[in-house]
């Protein structure tokens, strides 16, 4: 958890000797229940009502016939002269019937969300933005990025630099996000279903999304990259949880200017210090300072209450073939220590060397047969 | 930070899924790994090199042989300079390659768990750039065979 500072890239793709401080938004929890639930809550926020008509499958005059004519009860048409007369009405399983619970305009389209989650929401989804490994799970191509995050220094905007779309398309070719448009441009497909006839005919990957400062950078740029496929432009004061995380995943590719990295501390504050910007907002700290399991795992605090290893490090080995250990040295020894003194001092050879045995004295005897 | 925890990231891919992640419904579900420092092609933390810090690759060379990736320590954040790749050509004995492969891994200490894996891969890449061996011609019996060397 200590890489204080990020590079700057320059506007030509090579790091400059420069380095933003990385903002304290980029420590929050990473938290993709949170950033799942307000996602799908904001992602209704645009929603247009529509409803079926008030009237469909009612504009006939039927009635039941009743018992008695062998047909089932449901309204039927009245009359004679068509096909229409006798057959069944207004029921849901019904041929031009209503439908089941005909759809009303006054359903809850939109959703309130507590203005502190979608603040969580926006800052983990910041945090996640920072992790190579998690903009590769959500599938963007940055192989070639020299580093994430991903910050150009704000001179490349300076004067309008970036105001035509080919200017655009330079910078991020020579910032390594070439790769991620090239993947957005080959992923355009017709859309399956209905949506087609909707006005979203097509549908695409998204690519990298470039916050800017538009006090310092301008507002050129946004102009500049609105053709680019699947790039997106967002201000650094308004930033859009369905920006950060589309999908509700985790791990969007952004492509920061410097300025509007650097304001990001002004933005949301620290943990300790509430936001210059937002009213009442702190940002959260993560419950767990070490996430690493290994670590804590490893760490001397808790090997140090752990009771030592049974065995050592010798582990039993099941399924062995059984050794001779009168002719295997190394079993021998195992079953036996005193077998290696045994043969370096040839005990087993002392008594044919040392000849015949000493007789006893003869105290020995008189004292053996004194009784 | 930059450089979450692989456990933390483990924990979010496996919740939202992964752009590496290839499930399909045969044999009760299976989850399939695209990712090129996936020794076994499975969707498992042990075997899912993106998510951890530390990882080998096994990936069949341009030019025949195989080609090692390992992960940069202390690189995590930077993506175009985080893998390590070596080429092993194909003039190299398949055991020379095998060593080769443990020797900058297992044995130094670096996923002594995958040395298994990664030899094994390798073993397979070297065993399909093999020319394909032509089968016989089938051996004419019975009638057939009779015809054969009536007319012969």
């Amino acid at each position: 958890m200590s890489r204080p500072t990020v590079t700057i890239i320059s506007g030509s793709g090579e790091a400059s000797k420069d380095t933003a401080s990385i903002p304290n938004v980029f420590k929050s929890p990473i938290r993709p229940d949170i950033v799942h639930s307000v996602h799908t809550g904001m992602n209704k926020n645009k929603r247009q009502p529509y409803a079926v008509s008030e009237k469909a499958g009612h504009q006939t005059s039927a009635e039941s016939w009743g018992t008695g004519r062998a047909v089932a009860r449901i309204p039927r048409v009245s009359g004679g002269g068509t096909h229409r007369a006798g057959q069944a009405a207004f029921g849901n399983m019904c041929r031009s019937g209503r439908m089941f619970a005909p759809t009303k305009v006054w359903r809850k389209w939109h959703q309130k969300i507590n203005l502190n989650q979608k603040r969580f929401a926006t800052a983990s989804a910041l945090a996640a933005s920072s992790s190579a490994a998690l903009l590769l799970a959500r599938g963007h191509n940055i192989a070639t990025v020299p580093e994430v995050p991903l910050v150009i220094s704000s001179t490349a905007f300076a004067d309008a630099a970036i105001a035509k779309t080919s200017a655009a398309l330079a910078l991020l070719k020579a910032v390594g996000a070439g790769a991620d448009l090239e993947k957005v441009k080959k992923s355009r497909k017709v859309r399956a279903g209905k949506g087609k006839l909707r006005g979203r005919r097509y549908t695409q990957r998204r690519g990298p999304l470039v916050i800017y400062n538009p006090d310092e950078d301008g507002k050129e740029l946004v102009g500049a990259f609105r053709n680019l496929p699947g790039v997106e432009t967002s201000s650094v004061y308004s930033l859009n949880l369905l920006q950060l995380a589309p999908g509700g995943h985790l791990g969007r590719f952004i492509v920061w200017t410097s300025s509007a990295f650097s304001a990001l501390d002004k933005v949301y504050g620290s943990t300790t210090e509430p936001s210059a910007l937002k009213k009442d907002f702190l940002l959260p700290s993560a419950l767990m300072k070490q996430p690493d399991l290994s670590k804590i795992i490893n760490s001397s605090d808790v090997q140090k209450v752990l009771r030592p290893v049974r065995g050592g490090a010798i582990s039993k080995r099941t399924n062995v073939q059984k050794k001779n250990p009168l002719r295997n040295l190394q079993v021998q020894l195992r079953l036996n220590p005193y077998a290696a003194a045994y043969s370096k001092n040839k005990e087993g050879q002392k008594s044919l060397n040392a000849g015949k045995p000493e007789r006893v004295g003869e105290s020995f005897t008189e004292q053996l047969h004194e009784n | 930070m930059a450089t979450l925890s692989s456990d933390l990231i483990w924990e979010v891919v496996k919740q939202q899924g992964s752009s590496s992640l290839v499930k399909r419904t045969q044999a009760g579900g299976v989850s399939f790994s695209r990712d090129p420092l996936n020794l076994r092609n499975s969707f498992q933390r042990k075997y899912e090199g993106l998510v951890d810090d530390r990882a080998i690759g096994v990936q069949p060379g341009e030019e025949g042989g195989i080609v090692l990736l390992t992960k940069k320590n202390g690189k995590g954040h930077q993506p175009a300079s985080h893998i390590q790749q070596s080429a092993i050509g194909s003039s190299r004995g398949t055991r020379k390659t095998y060593t080769a492969i443990v020797n900058s891994t297992a044995n130094r200490n670096y996923r002594t768990d995958l040395r298994k894996d990664a030899v094994a891969r390798a073993s397979a890449i070297r065993k399909s750039q093999k020319p394909v061996k032509e089968s016989k011609p089938a051996k004419v019996r019975g009638a057939k065979a009779r015809a054969a060397a009536a007319s012969a």
